[in-house]
């Protein structure tokens, strides 16, 4: 028996010898054998030859990325069989393409297996999608599959340059070509493909199963959340997630806003910012365009107006319909309309927040802000704030012809909790004007009446008490 | 004798239960009214947020400050009324009418405290003192009830007055109140409490009387119109004269 095996080991060594010449087997750093010759003539970059159709095919083989390929220990001959420092046959071909083919067939005589996911189905559509070993993997610049050369991009485009499409349950279909340049100009350029389609690698390429193209949208966006986790939070307290999760699959996810390969940077140009709303807030969108700050936007190109995200916020959303939201629309506002050095430039005054705050209602809506923190239960009324009078969307200017919309709103205002406000009640409210002898002299002469007169009587009062303390004392 | 009638155990009966009640109502009123108004004209402070919060938020409030505005309303056009028909038809005295004795018993007893004469002015049953705060409570809770019925209704009063008259009306509510609120804090809060002739407190406005001693020497002209007596050979201002007189009395 065990002398049967012998023999056998024997045969299958002297086999393996005959097949394996020994220098091709042995691992060495740098080319071997005829390598050197070849390179002779391989090494000057200036070396091409005409093909059939008249392109120039360069026949330059650069020595350092050869040296430093994961084939570096095979012969030229290896690959290019047939020829030899003896034999050079020459060879005429169409073109480029074709000499590439023809290049990816001798690798099939070596790798002869495939894995039966990607690398199987890609060969067997090598014809049809005329993608070849060689347009992922090189030609003498092989690497080793665990190297950065053989990552994506370029390994996947390999493929998604090209016209495909996945098909989802419900027959949707949804292309996935994608675009070199689009990617190439996205803030994500230095990201792998993988560091969002995780699951997905040169070697793995599941197929997944979506009920709809819409389905497939949502369960994307789940990868940006790997990185921008403080986003992904903030969405979670938003109007449009909350929506999603009671089942509305229209309610926007990341990608819907920030596109998905063609991702930009944020804080570009606030167009876009404002365009990304207007997908789904079409009607808003066009009554903010003829507004004051839509109007600087798109017709000056303002870049200080504010756009829906300035007073919506971009993540956290929320429903501006609740008291919440109305409690902060004076602090949005006043976030510009109190900044001294961005009013200044369109001599606009910054006392709009402070005059409010102080009066009735701004009081009021703090106060109940305060009350609602300490989680009392108690239905609030709601209160006059800047948009109710100015606008919502529709902001016009204070000043010139459209400044009479802003009147004409007050008096409509005031009577949502005043039924009985009369035309000229508007006017009990003295504009965001402090009071002086032009505007509001009654109120500026009541204030400064008492301004002299309460220290003036108190510093009398107190001085008698101080002269009766002293008299009594004395007269003990 | 005369005298033995109104003075009993060395009090006289100074103020009827009326003016006692009234003067409890008064008091509890504006202090409810103080501390629902103040803690919204000084929103800013902790000390009114947490006020307001305590009482059940500034709905609350208001409704609390309206309420007893209202109460003080009627408190006080029920007194000018009692007042006006008391003096018209029941011949009672106007005592707390501002006179030219008044002015001069202001300078006399500045001229006191001085030391330029050695006696404080002799004042009848109210002395200018009391007049200035009286007159301060009328006048001021007119205004108030005035003003603050224009903010609470608006709506309504812009109809026959013009808008201005509304943010007029709370500049005068507001600064009236941080007047009387000081004026009744440091002046009458003195002269009832903390002034040396009363300390710990002024009870004549509780239990309706008034001790001998302090009849004469605050009001001795009603001291001697009443009872008769003549002060006149007295030095009011020494504690030693003042001492011989309940006596007789008891």
């Amino acid at each position: 028996m065990l002398s049967r095996f012998a023999f056998l080991f024997k045969l299958v060594l002297v086999i393996f010898c005959l097949c394996f010449p020994a220098e091709s087997i042995a691992v060495q750093s740098t080319p071997s054998g005829t390598a050197d010759l070849c390179l002779g003539c391989h090494s000057n970059k200036d070396f091409t030859t005409k093909l059939k159709n008249g392109e120039d095919l360069s026949l330059f083989v650069n020595k350092d990325l050869l040296e430093n390929s994961v084939h570096n220990m095979l012969d030229c001959s290896g690959c290019h069989s047939g020829f030899s420092p003896e034999k050079h046959p020459s060879r005429i071909l169409e073109n480029r393409r074709a000499y590439a083919v023809s290049g990816a067939a001798i690798c099939k005589s070596c790798h002869t297996t495939f894995r039966t996911d990607l690398h199987g189905r890609m060969v067997k559509a090598a014809e049809k999608s005329g993608q070849y070993c060689v347009d992922c993997h090189g030609a003498h610049t092989v690497q080793p599959v665990s190297s950065q050369e053989l990552r994506e991009p370029r390994y996947c485009l390999g493929c998604h340059l090209n016209k495909l499409s996945m098909t989802f349950k419900n027959g949707e279909k949804q292309s996935v070509q994608l675009d070199h340049m689009i990617l190439k100009t996205s803030v994500h350029n230095k990201l792998y493909c993988t560091d969002c389609h995780f699951g997905f690698s040169p070697e793995k390429h599941p197929i997944r199963q979506f009920k709809s193209s819409r389905d497939y949208v949502i369960a994307s966006s789940e990868s940006c959340r790997r990185c921008h986790f403080d986003k992904y939070t903030k969405t979670l307290e938003s109007i449009h997630y909350s929506m999603l999760s009671q089942g509305n699959l229209k309610a926007p996810v990341c990608v819907d806003c920030h596109g998905a390969h063609s991702i930009g940077r944020a804080g570009q140009e606030r167009t876009v910012s404002a365009k990304r709303c207007k997908k789904c807030h079409g009607e808003i969108y066009k009554i903010y365009s003829s507004s004051v700050h839509g109007s600087a936007l798109f017709v000056d190109h303002n870049q200080d107006v504010p756009v829906c995200a300035d007073c919506h916020r971009a993540h956290n959303i929320e429903d501006p319909r609740t008291f919440d939201y109305r409690e902060k629309i004076p602090g949005m506002c006043g976030g510009c309309h109190a900044n001294k050095e961005l009013m200044d430039k369109y001599g606009l005054t910054t006392a709009v927040l402070q005059s409010y705050l102080q009066d009735f209602h701004g009081v009021t809506l703090k106060l109940y802000k305060k009350q609602k923190d300490t989680g009392n239960k108690i239905t609030l009324k709601p209160i006059a704030v800047c948009v109710d009078c100015h606008g919502v969307h529709d902001i016009t200017p204070t000043t010139g012809p459209k400044s009479s919309i802003v009147k004409a709103n007050l008096v409509k205002r005031c009577r949502k909790c005043h039924p009985d406000a009369t035309e000229n009640f508007p006017d009990s409210w003295i504009s965001h004007y402090k009071p002086s002898l032009k505007k509001a002299p009654i109120v500026y002469t009541i204030n400064l009446i008492y301004k002299i007169f309460i220290p003036f009587m108190m510093v009398g009062l107190i001085l008698q008490i101080l002269l009766h303390i002293w008299r009594y004392v004395v007269n003990r | 004798m005369e005298g033995n009638k109104i003075i009993i155990g060395g009090k006289i009966k100074r103020f009827s239960l009326y003016r006692v009640f009234e003067h409890q109502f008064v008091m509890i009123t504006f202090a409810i009214l103080v501390i629902t108004g103040l803690s919204q004209k000084f929103h800013e402070y902790g000390l009114s947020q947490w006020i307001i919060i305590k009482l059940g938020g500034v709905d609350t409030v208001r409704l609390i400050h309206r309420s007893t505005g209202l109460i003080f309303a009627l408190i006080t056009i029920f007194h000018i009324i009692v007042a006006s028909v008391g003096v018209i038809f029941h011949k009672w005295q106007a005592s707390m009418v501002i006179n030219k004795k008044d002015f001069t018993d202001a300078i006399d007893n500045l001229k006191y405290y001085f030391g330029i004469t050695d006696h404080p002015a002799r004042c009848d049953r109210y002395d200018y003192k009391q007049k200035f705060e009286y007159w301060g409570v009328v006048i001021g809770g007119l205004l108030m009830m005035a003003t603050g019925f224009v903010l609470w209704f608006p709506t309504f009063f812009v109809k026959f007055l013009p808008g201005e008259f509304i943010p007029a009306a709370k500049a005068a509510h507001t600064n009236e109140a941080l007047l009387a609120f000081l004026v009744i804090i440091t002046w009458h809060l003195y002269n009832a409490i903390f002034s040396p002739e009363v300390f710990p407190l002024d009870t004549s406005i509780f239990t309706g009387k008034i001790s001998v001693k302090r009849m004469k020497h605050e009001h001795p002209l009603e001291y001697e119109r009443i009872t008769g007596e003549s002060l006149e050979h007295e030095h009011p201002g020494e504690e030693s004269s003042t001492k011989q007189k309940p006596d007789p009395s008891d």
